[in-house]
């Protein structure tokens, strides 16, 4: 690791005295006399204008499903309101700001205010709902500070089906958070070179998510209370000369969780005496912070930019340690806290370069570094809070990664550009890990062909091969498989092809489309993933044929296979799982602009997936049920410009979205023996969707409303 | 291949980019300085007075106290962007005449586009913009942002993703999938992840590592952990599909699948869990290894434990 500092430290000296050697060959371009370009037909902003908007949204049918990330989650109606607007003075003071979405949990905004040239200060919220499932139930209830507990009648079993007081003591519960964001920033112009940044961001993440546990052989589902915090601090302080850049920055970033647990109690009869309660570690407090360098350089030859950076950070992590165990009695004495301290850094080189008219190149070099500082430590631990499971070390993973890249690329005609790329990365890992390195090499070629001015198609295929050190198989878990290969550092090939392509046919019409294909294969891997295909294709038309009136459609296709193997033991042969998922989207779509009193915007979306497993037992294959998705979607919004200011906006959409899949449909509480579950069911709803508001500029001309978004 | 030898390599590349940047001839500037307009924007908007085109006064590109800008006290207006328009303005506006124009059906080849936009802005925002996957592609500035509306769609949360998967289709589809981020929802941006104009992370990648990106909201799994799962240290890819996935919370392959492409121990990771564990099949019993979370049923803690008995990741 020192030499690597050693190395590093040398690359930014380097890159830092190469920045000096270009400011000093800079040179200075002829500037017109601007004397007399007053601009006074510059319909600058003076005062003030504003756009507000207020009404209302219905739901019906819209349950967490619809709901997911919009907080349009149940059937009901709902207030909506925004406004944005702007003020600026002569003299350059400004204030701007958006409100959206102000009657849900999606809302956001932003009140930005500063003079022009000099500084700006900016306050912003955002928040982001998601809805998990509403139609669980759990006979856990909340006895406050994280500890969920039983009704006092709950009889215990060996399986659910035994919980005689199971089906009476279910109450509904809506798993689901909200992310609420706030940010405090600020940007000052120091001079004309020079500008200091600095951003608070305080991020909450709180509501009810869902967890599992287990009492050995017994598992249950449990809803999990959340209450997060991430406070974050950037500063950074950046310097644009003419042929350099240089941003010198500081971020660091607490999350804190004030419940470390979650205790809970046993609904299976215990397995050992006094294992009533189970309790969970809940994610501990951390911090990162991160000193960090980033520039580039203009250098005077071949047109040639060279980017750098480095940063340096340390993650740690001391949150004290919950006892061994609930086991009454348990005689092993809790550790104390782990004092994690990761170090991790970055360093990397970028260059692009155009050493002939028709050649240019471009290349990177970077590395960057996990290195896990922590202690190990020795520990005797309790299983699932039911017996001892003996002494072992904590194991810490380090990781340095190199990683080269680049390509050239030959002009020989203005319609026609060849090139030629590559990747290596490596991995080393650090001590106690299965294998000691990894390394992936990729080369490829691409061709782009521009026929017309406007169509161009770019074909690019290639390869890669992925090798890996010996494996150490004692550094396995003692119950592990040695023949198995986790599939992110197993041998790979790799062959890949695409196919990217834009076409604006018309100066109204245009087409785009892009395809994918690779075929990896993991031909050392006796166990494990075997193989993985993709498959990937998409492509939009989209046609203006009158100013008034635009259209659009577009269409993807995916599939994606895996084949893995295992091993159950004895005479068995190992079996085979194969999994193939296929994706569909359509679309189309119109604009249309039917007076200057009427807008109408039409879109259509039918989006359906299906996933099909097989599974090879020493016999023929084995089908689960198709698991599949199906989205369907029609939307009509029409504007009503009743006067300049004033518009009125109607927006319906039906959407409808159903699924099945085999994990979730039919699992209630009950349903398996040995797992108390929360009884989620897969995603449906159906739901029509009307909105009514009403828009209302102040002090914008109607000139400059047209083609100008709010 | 060992450490050291790795080092060396990557030391060598590194250098040999210092090099190659300092040893080579300089290249001859092109061409004389051209005319510009008799009175910049006031002549320009005798023609281009397009409502359209008037939103640009509601950016920071025309602000007119702002040194920096286009539009600031000695700037060149808009031919800062467009280039000098004498000739243009000579010829009563009939030829292009050197005059920089933007857009799929722009005369001005993409690099000549771009210089523009680099003239001012190749030093933060684009801050390695040359040696980026976009610019190898030929990515004109102009694809992505438009300048003379009021809010450049491509900044906006609402607008952005709409912009991105004009070229990034397969994406487009990823996002359509039951499991996502929530962009189609405009509660998220491509560019919460990525930086466009270029980073020297993978996938340009806005933050050093995968890890970083994904820790910067989800704060809760950053650890460091007492007990650690190593391919979550490593890269949250190894098991998510960012963009999006048919299975739940991004997953690649459902568990217990997923679990056991590297998990094959004696007892039950090796299990081959078949549809006679389903519910509701004859004969079969409902399988705790495969309904529900699957193996994450009981090992929930796959992110990592702080428990002292959290070894197997259940506490």
């Amino acid at each position: 690791m020192r030499a690597l500092s050693r190395y590093c430290t040398s690359l930014v000296l380097a890159a830092t005295a190469a920045l000096a050697g270009a400011a000093a060959v800079a040179d200075a371009p002829g500037a017109p006399d601007t004397s007399s370009w007053k601009c006074s037909q510059c319909p600058f902003l003076a005062g003030y204008e504003a756009q507000v908007e207020g009404g209302a949204l219905y739901a019906d049918g819209a349950n967490a499903s619809y709901g997911r990330y919009t907080g349009i989650n149940h059937s009901a109606a709902y207030l909506d309101a925004g406004a944005s607007g702007q003020y600026r003075r002569s003299d350059g003071l400004y204030t701007n700001y958006l409100l959206e979405r102000l009657g849900l949990a999606s809302r956001d905004g932003y009140v930005e205010a500063g003079e022009e040239g000099r500084f700006e200060v900016r306050l912003s919220y955002d928040g982001q709902p998601t809805r998990l499932y509403d139609v669980t139930a759990t006979p856990f209830r909340s006895l406050g500070d994280s500890v969920l507990g039983l009704p006092p009648a709950w009889v215990a079993a060996g399986s659910t089906a035994g919980m005689a007081q199971l089906q009476a003591s279910l109450v509904p519960i809506n798993l689901g958070y909200d992310r609420r964001t706030a940010a405090l920033s600020g940007l000052v112009f120091v001079s004309s070179v020079w500008t200091v940044s600095g951003e608070f961001r305080r991020q909450e993440k709180v509501g009810t998510d869902f967890t599992g546990a287990s009492f050995l052989t017994e598992a249950l589902q449990l809803p999990e209370p959340i209450d997060y915090v991430t406070n974050s601090f950037d500063a950074s302080a950046a310097w644009a000369g003419r042929i350099a850049s240089l941003r010198l920055s500081y971020s660091g970033s607490w999350f804190e969780d004030d419940s470390d647990s979650l205790t809970f109690a046993n609904p299976y009869l215990a397995f050992t005496p006094g294992s009533t309660t189970g309790r969970l570690a809940l994610p501990p407090s951390n911090n990162l912070q991160q000193l960090a360098a980033a520039g580039n350089v203009q250098l005077p030859w071949l047109a040639t930019v060279l980017t750098y950076s480095a940063s340096f950070g340390r993650l740690q992590q001391n949150a004290a340690f919950l006892p061994v165990s609930t086991l009454p009695g348990a005689a092993v004495p809790a550790p104390g806290s782990l004092d994690g301290d990761v170090h991790v850094s970055q360093y990397a080189l970028g260059l692009a370069a155009r050493p002939l008219r028709k050649v240019s190149v471009h290349a990177h070099a970077s590395y960057d570094g996990r290195d896990d500082a922590t202690t190990p430590l020795t520990l005797s631990y309790i299983v699932t809070d039911t017996f001892p499971g003996g002494s072992y070390v904590t194991p810490r993973y380090s990781e340095d990664r190199v990683r080269l890249d680049g390509g050239a690329d030959y002009s020989p005609w203005s319609w026609v550009k060849v090139g030629v790329g590559g990747e290596l990365r490596e991995v080393h890992y650090g001590p106690g890990q299965v294998i000691t390195w990894s390394q992936d090499a990729q080369s490829f070629g691409y061709a782009t062909v521009t026929p017309l001015a406007a169509l161009s198609l770019t074909l690019k295929g290639g390869d890669a091969a992925r090798k890996a050190s010996a494996f150490d198989a004692a550094a396995l878990p003692v119950a592990e498989n040695p023949l198995i290969s986790a599939f992110n550092y197993a041998p790979r090939d790799r062959v890949f092809y695409s196919l990217s392509g834009t076409w604006s046919i018309t100066p109204t019409l245009s087409w785009a489309v892009e395809g994918f294909f690779a075929n990896d294969d993991y031909p050392l891997s006796q166990l494990g993933l075997q193989s993985v295909h993709e498959r990937r294709g998409a492509t939009t038309f989209s046609w203006k044929p009158l100013a008034s009136l635009s259209l659009y459609a577009d269409a993807g296709y995916q599939r994606l296979y895996d084949l893995q193997s295992g091993f159950t033991g004895g005479i068995t042969p190992p079996w085979l799982v194969s999994d193939t998922e296929r994706f569909w989207n359509a679309g189309a779509g119109a604009e249309w602009l039917v007076s200057q009193r009427w807008k109408l915007k039409l879109d259509y979306l039918h989006a359906p997936s299906y996933s099909d497993t097989d599974i090879s037992v020493n016999g023929p294959a084995q089908a689960f049920p198709e698991n599949w998705t199906r989205l369907d979607r029609t939307m009509l919004d029409a504007t009503y410009v009743r006067s300049s200011a004033l518009q009125l906006h109607l927006r319906y959409s039906y959407e409808k979205f159903d699924s099945a899949d085999w994990a979730l449909s039919g699992v209630d509480a009950a349903t398996v023996p040995n797992l108390l579950a929360l009884g989620f069911q897969p995603y449906r709803h159906s739901v029509n969707f009307f909105a009514l508001t009403a828009s209302y500029q102040f002090g914008r001309p109607a000139a400059s409303a047209s083609g100008s978004q709010p | 291949m060992t450490r050291t030898r790795a080092w060396r390599t990557a030391g060598a590349a590194a250098l040999l980019l210092l090099m190659a940047a300092g040893i080579a001839p300089a290249r001859a500037e092109e061409g004389a300085t051209p005319a510009y307009s008799p009175h910049g924007a006031d002549t320009c908007l005798v023609c281009h007075n397009e409502p359209g085109l008037m939103g640009l006064f509601r950016t920071a590109h025309a602000r007119p106290n702002d040194p920096r800008g286009p539009f600031g006290h000695g700037g060149l207006q808009c031919e800062a962007c467009h280039g000098p328009g004498g000739a243009h303005v000579k010829a009563r506006g009939k030829q292009p005449a050197g005059i920089v124009d933007f857009g799929a059906h722009a005369l001005a080849a993409v690099a000549k586009q771009n210089g523009m936009c680099l003239g001012c802005h190749r030093d933060n925002a684009a801050h390695d913009w040359d040696a980026s996957a976009h610019a190898a592609n030929g990515v004109a500035c102009a694809s992505c942002h438009t300048l003379h509306a009021a809010t450049d769609p491509v900044r906006s949360a609402d607008t952005q993703v709409a912009v991105c998967t004009t070229c990034h289709q397969t994406e487009q589809t990823d996002l359509l999938k039951l499991s996502h981020h929530p962009l189609r929802e405009g509660k998220m941006e491509c560019t919460a992840c990525h930086a466009p104009h270029g980073s020297t992370a993978p996938a340009q990648l806005l933050h050093n590592t995968v890890n970083e990106t994904c820790t910067a909201c989800h704060a809760e799994f950053r650890g460091p952990f007492l007990w650690e799962h190593q391919p979550v240290t490593e890269d949250c890819d190894n098991c998510h599909q960012p963009h999006g996935s048919a299975q739940p919370t991004l997953l690649k392959v459902r568990t217990p699948f997923l679990c056991q492409q590297c998990h094959e121990g004696a007892g039950h990771p090796s299990i081959a869990n078949t549809p006679q564990g389903l519910a509701g099949v004859p004969g079969g019993v409902p399988s705790a290894f495969l309904l529900n979370g699957g193996c994450i049923n009981c090992h929930s803690q796959v992110h990592g434990s702080n428990h002292p008995s959290g070894r197997a990741l259940m506490r």
